[in-house]
């Protein structure tokens, strides 16, 4: 029972860890799709997750996620140390996106517990071929490679390293004179010498220059290095020359298969080697072979990886490393709950706060109250820590947005750039699993009927490419996501046209009297499609009532704004449930309101003269020689109570889309951080308010949204 | 094992929560009642059905209450201390009940509960909300089935007037 618990929590973590390695995967590959190849750190980068989810994947026996990283690693391998030129940057796009999408799809199936049986059969033979294809290209080209940075790779060990026929390779001892300071640089010299004529070099230790201690090591027991290049060995005595730190340089040359092997070969030449020279060398040479081995045994590859061997990289993986750790995935319902418990502490400390019977006339309560506002302090923290707990950056939905512009538009054909705006802005965890689905339609249809061919822009006369761009704000009270493209904008003609066919237009009103607004609005409606052919990314013309159903379905809605021949806008309107707003708290009658800060310009108290009303009861005010329209709450909502004198109640100013109006309330209470909270769906939809929220006293304030109010 | 486990259940469902409103006595499952609360400060909510009161806010969580009498169309009567809230949780829909008093749980077996009886098929006042009828001895109790209270063809009625208006001022 134990040990199955074990192997599921080993699951779940193997899952989320590869997810993460993939959707870091994808948005490397994605961030340099338009490079003409990866730059050395994205090389790196995608080897090392894909070594990282092979040794995973083999230690979770999932064969074929572990034979496709395996071959992507390959590739990825050859790419990194023969630096081929004339890579096909979009193939191997291609080719990356692919086995990510394959494990992502394996993974998925073992999240729903099934078993990830899918082939990677064909995948693996796509880069074999990739791979044999830039192999023959490199090979009339051998000359020309130069190999940097090979000594952070240890991953060596177990793959075969590529070579020529006219490489040689070598082993190379090197014993460093006695007294001699910081013999790891002096090694490193060496190794940075031998580099310039290398194709791959090995040495150990290995953190010559991250660790300190490793001078004595190799004082202890020498320098060894693996060599591979196209040089003699006069070559190399001429690089590496026995001076007066350098004691004696012993070199022979190996087999490639030996070379493979790695360290382990050393042991055993080397002590025939030095049979007729050095004994106590042989000696020393001992120790470090067992020490040597143990890096290749087989499966410890995956640690060995992220062990000591890679130098320069080692400081940035460690701090990648630290920050992933600081970040845990907690059960949302967890949070939930806490959350509800902190709103029970700040209710219940209010009430022991203002207990009535700390209001006993003459009692001194001064330590009491300071403890009190310590309290306060401590719970209000408390309070902002449990929201910003549940709020995400938009940044991985809209990055997601990414992969689909890259397939949607190759799949088209189209040059299709993308951009985001603002994606750092924080939306409540629940809202963006809810938006995901309608903004991949979007962002689809933007591509596929937005933007226009290639042929077409260009005869158009449109010079830049093709663009979506991804946007997000909060204002009043919402998100705002859009999506926005710069192609051709909605056809108001066809879209007229289709909607007639279809019987949507009112017969009795005449054509030109419906606004572009209500006319885009026909495309949201179910089996309304403008684009005459149906293709695998839409003209089904499901896509837009779907949108605007999930949209509506969390109290959002969907804008449209189109100018022909340069581009159209999606709009996106979600509320930010669970959001914290900085909000007004005023009262009207016995109820209390909050306004977004945000959105209010000024308060005013007025004389019953200021206002004019005009014959059909419109009100408006006059301040500073300019007029208003008035809202009076109290009686906008029929409510009891208010107070119907002017001069009683307070003016709040407010100015939402340019529009300015004067809402009258009863009383101003403060300035507060609120929760927004969504008003039980079994209440409906009420006209003007977004939800609600919990007042410090526990009672509850209705939020006004001011540009719904308008409407 | 799981023989009695199911008797538990059935038990459980043969369970009443009643309360009075005017002089008659209702009862609601068990199994749909989280907890009865005394009566507490009600926020109204502007422009809502009239029988929804408005909101409360029961430890954190904000839900909204009706009021039972207003619900069956009875005039309202001025809240007292015997005023309770009795939560509802009908489908994960958490949704508080104003009644005048509570009376107690009582265990209904089947065979005791009657098809509340009809005059012709105008008679539709209690009916939309009374599943059935509850003999105790002599004492009746009208059985109220949850769902209808809080979700019936006048409340989807009204929500289809709300969409449709919401349509047309979208547009």
């Amino acid at each position: 029972m134990a040990e199955e618990f074990n192997t599921e929590g080993m699951l779940d973590m193997y899952l989320f860890e590869n997810g993460q390695l993939l959707e870091q995967l994808q948005e490397i590959v994605l961030e340099q799709k338009d490079a003409d190849g990866f730059d050395e750190e994205s090389m790196n980068e995608i080897f090392r997750t894909m070594h990282t989810i092979k040794g995973s994947s083999g230690v979770m026996m999932f064969e074929g996620i572990t034979a496709l990283a395996h071959k992507l690693e390959d590739v990825f391998y050859y790419l990194r140390e023969s630096h081929p030129e004339h890579v096909p940057h979009m193939e191997l796009v291609t080719h990356v996106l692919d086995v990510a999408d394959f494990i992502s799809a394996e993974m998925e199936k073992l999240q729903n517990g099934e078993s990830a049986d899918g082939d990677p059969k064909k995948l693996i033979a796509g880069l074999d071929k990739f791979l044999a294809s830039i192999k023959g290209e490199t090979k009339k080209e051998k000359e020309n490679i130069i190999k940097k940075n090979v000594h952070e790779e240890p991953t060596q060990f177990y793959l075969a390293p590529m070579y020529t026929e006219a490489s040689h390779f070598y082993k190379i001892y090197l014993t460093y004179s006695e007294g001699i300071e910081l013999a790891n640089v002096h090694a490193y010299k060496a190794v940075y010498a031998l580099k310039e004529m290398a194709e791959d070099v090995l040495y150990l230790p290995e953190d010559i220059l991250t660790n300190e201690k490793s001078a004595d090591e190799i004082m202890e027991n020498g320098f060894k290095i693996l060599l591979q290049a196209q040089c003699t060995e006069a070559d190399i005595r001429a690089v590496i020359r026995e001076g007066y730190e350098l004691e004696k340089v012993e070199i022979c040359e190996c087999t490639p298969a030996e070379f493979g092997r790695g360290f382990d070969c050393f042991g055993s030449e080397i002590q025939i080697t030095l049979d007729s020279a050095e004994k106590d060398v042989k000696e020393k040479e001992e120790k470090p072979k067992t020490r040597v081995e143990k890096p290749m045994a087989p499966g410890d590859f995956v640690i060995e990886s992220k062990g000591p061997g890679k130098q320069k990289k080692l400081a940035k993986d460690k701090a990648r490393k630290q920050e992933k750790a600081s970040f845990i995935s907690v059960d949302v319902n967890k949070m939930d709950m806490l959350m509800d418990l902190i709103g029970e502490l700040v209710i219940s400390e209010s009430v022991v706060l203002q207990n009535p019977d700390l209001r006993v006339p003459g009692l001194k309560l001064d330590n009491f109250n300071k403890a009190a506002a310590q309290m306060a302090k401590i719970s209000t923290d408390l309070q902002n820590v449990i929201m910003s707990m549940r709020m995400v950056p938009l940044t991985n939905t809209f990055q997601k947005m990414n992969r689909i512009v890259f397939d949607a538009s190759r799949k088209l054909g189209k040059d299709v750039e993308f951009q985001m705006v603002g994606d750092t802005t924080e939306v409540d965890k629940n809202i963006i699993e809810h938006i995901s689905d309608p903004l991949m339609h979007l962002v689809r249809n933007s591509v596929d009927h937005g933007i226009e061919e290639n042929e077409e822009r260009a005869k158009k006369g449109k010079k830049d490419k093709g663009k979506i761009t991804l946007s997000a704000k909060t204002e009043s009270g919402k998100v705002w996501i859009g999506v926005t493209d710069n192609g051709a904008g909605l056809d108001r003609k066809k879209i007229l046209e289709k909607a007639k066919k279809q019987g949507l237009l009112d017969p009795t009103r005449d054509e030109n009297t419906y606004s572009d607004k209500e006319v885009y609005q026909f495309i949201t409606l179910p089996g309304f499609s403008t684009n005459d052919k149906v293709t695998e990314l839409s003209g089904r013309g499901v896509g837009m009532d779907v949108v605007v159903s999930n949209l509506q379905a969390i109290g959002g809605s969907l804008e449209i704004e189109s100018i022909p021949g340069v581009g159209s806008t999606m709009n996106m309107k979600i509320p930010l449930t669970l959001a914290i707003i900085d909000g007004i708290v005023m009262e009207v009658g016995d109820s209390s309101f909050v306004m977004e800060t945000g959105i209010v310009k000024e308060f005013v108290g007025i004389r019953d003269n200021q206002i004019v009303q005009e014959p059909d009861g419109k009100e408006f005010v006059m301040i500073r020689g300019e007029g208003y329209p008035v809202l009076r709450v109290g009686e906008w909502y029929g409510m009891k109570n208010y107070h119907a004198d002017t001069e009683d109640g307070m003016l709040v100013i407010i100015e939402v889309d340019k529009q300015i109006v004067c809402l009258l309330v009863d009383r101003l209470v403060g300035k507060q951080e609120i929760v927004v909270k969504p008003i039980p769906e079994y209440v409906k939809k009420v006209k003007g308010l977004s939800g609600c929220t919990q007042l410090g006293d526990g009672s509850i304030a209705l939020i006004i949204d001011a540009a719904g109010l308008l409407e | 094992m799981g023989n009695t486990e199911e008797e538990g259940k059935e038990k459980e469902q043969q369970k009443y929560v009643t309360f009075q409103s005017g002089n008659e006595f209702f009862g609601i499952q068990i199994q749909y009642v989280n907890e009865i609360i005394v009566f507490q400060q009600i926020t109204e909510i502007p422009e809502c059905a009239s029988y929804i009161k408005g909101l409360i806010n029961l430890r954190g969580k904000i839900i909204p209450v009706v009021d039972v009498r207003l619900r069956f169309g009875k005039e309202e009567v001025p809240y007292n201390d015997r005023t309770c809230i009795i939560v509802l949780n009908v489908n994960g829909m958490v949704v508080g009940l104003i009644v005048e008093k509570i009376a107690e749980v009582v265990e209904i077996p089947d065979e005791n509960i009657f098809p509340s009886p009809t005059i012709g098929k105008g008679d539709a006042s209690h009916h939309v909300f009374v599943k059935s009828i509850g003999k105790i001895g002599n004492s009746v109790k009208l059985l109220l089935d949850p769902e209808r209270l809080l979700n019936d063809e006048d409340v989807a009625a009204i929500e289809q007037m709300d969409t449709q208006k919401s349509a047309e001022t979208g547009e």
